[in-house]
């Protein structure tokens, strides 16, 4: 059977999109997947650093699309989580040296040994952007809870129906006191704007700095707020579609409980 | 809670409240954003059909996206010079 392309856009830059394709690629593989994670920002590469992996790089994505290596030599393999591969970006080239359909043709070869694949798209809608999506089953959008994150969100969003692809999102960096004190648009406020289907909610997680500092995957850190969500979004696409979503809460669940039981807000 | 209830006391609307109008707003806005082609194109298409019954006068046409606080409209503004006979067919 062949596996999934997935492309994990946004628009705007600095969402999301880096962690959020790392820790997905790697909760994937967690659950017993076979998954690579594909680095399709060109020119600024960043995944491999995210994940540690930036010592090993011999080859990278614009090798395999030009054809001066096969995808077992450029896919790296990480010696912590089984299963987990990485096929960088090329730092020196420019995002042109991609032909749309080169991109294609190595998404469709990477379906038949892979059973997710992750791409990670740059920032933007030119040229990175669209062979970033032109070889993608599924799209996940990411955005932040603020105006001009949700607004290019829209954009990528209509572009991705455009192609017929049927976006899912992921709404990152939420803190939860500052939704309450109606200081940051809500989950909902964001969902009601952009109307399409919520694939789960990440809240703003010290971890994130902190693991990417270090180059260790996030989902390894238990007590990661973000890292579990990610975790839980890895297990909604991959078949536990009615696992349900949490919400971001800085009150312990007894305060949720009980102000749900007194009917505050 | 104690937040919300100090909140209600100084009457200071949650700055979210702006974001939410203001990017509902922006993707209306956003989204009827036509090209100079595709209004040019109208154009040219609206004079043809109104001038089988007006004669108008094309110089003083005027075709815009208007857009207000709630609603966006289409407005295509001009001047009657006559009204056509029919002809006979
Ligand atoms: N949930 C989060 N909590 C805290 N920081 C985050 C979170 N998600 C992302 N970040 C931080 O935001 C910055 C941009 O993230 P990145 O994944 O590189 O975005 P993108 O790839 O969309 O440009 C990084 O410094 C990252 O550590
Ligand atoms: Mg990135």
């Amino acid at each position: 059977m062949e596996g999934k392309v997935i492309v994990v856009t946004s628009g705007k830059g600095g969402v999301g999109k880096t962690t959020a394709t790392a820790s997905i690629g790697a909760a994937l593989a967690l659950e017993g997947k076979r998954v690579a994670i594909v680095d399709m920002d060109i020119g600024l590469r960043n995944l491999d650093v995210v994940m540690g992996l930036e010592n090993r790089i011999v080859f990278n994505i614009v090798d395999v699309v030009l054809g001066k290596c096969k995808i077992s030599q450029a896919a790296i393999r990480d010696r912590r989580i089984e299963n987990l591969f990485l096929i960088p970006a090329s730092q020196s080239d420019n995002k042109d040296v991609l032909s749309p359909a080169g991109v294609e043709r190595v998404a469709n070869d990477l379906r038949k040994e892979f059973d997710y694949v992750i791409m990670d798209s740059p920032a933007g809608i030119e040229r990175g952007f669209q062979n970033a999506i032109v070889g993608a089953n599924e799209a996940i959008v990411i955005c932040t809870p603020d105006v001009s994150s949700v607004r290019d969100a829209d954009r990528v969003i209509g572009i991705l129906y455009s192609r017929s692809l049927t976006p899912k999102l992921v709404v990152n960096r939420i803190e939860p006191s500052r939704v309450e004190r109606g200081e940051m648009l809500s989950y909902e406020d964001v969902l009601e704007v952009l109307s399409i289907e919520l694939l789960g909610l990440v809240p703003m997680d010290e971890h994130v700095l902190i693991s990417s500092n270090t180059g260790t995957p996030l989902v390894l850190q238990n007590d990661s707020k973000a890292g579990h969500a990610f975790r839980r979004i890895a297990r909604r696409l991959n078949g536990e579609a009615d696992l349900p979503i949490e919400i971001p809460s800085h009150r312990s669940s007894m305060w949720k409980k009980i102000s749900k039981t007194f009917g505050f807000k | 809670m104690f937040n919300a209830l100090f909140k209600r006391f100084t009457s200071q609307k949650p700055s979210k409240n702006t974001a939410k109008k203001r990017l509902q707003f922006s993707l209306i806005y956003d989204k009827l954003e036509v090209n100079d082609t595709t209004l040019t194109d109208l154009q040219n298409d609206i004079v043809a059909v109104i001038s089988k019954y007006f004669e108008i006068d094309k110089d003083a046409l005027e075709l815009k996206v208007k857009r207000d606080d709630d609603v966006s409209a289409l407005v295509f503004n001009t001047p009657i010079l006559q009204v056509k006979r029919k002809r006979a067919s």
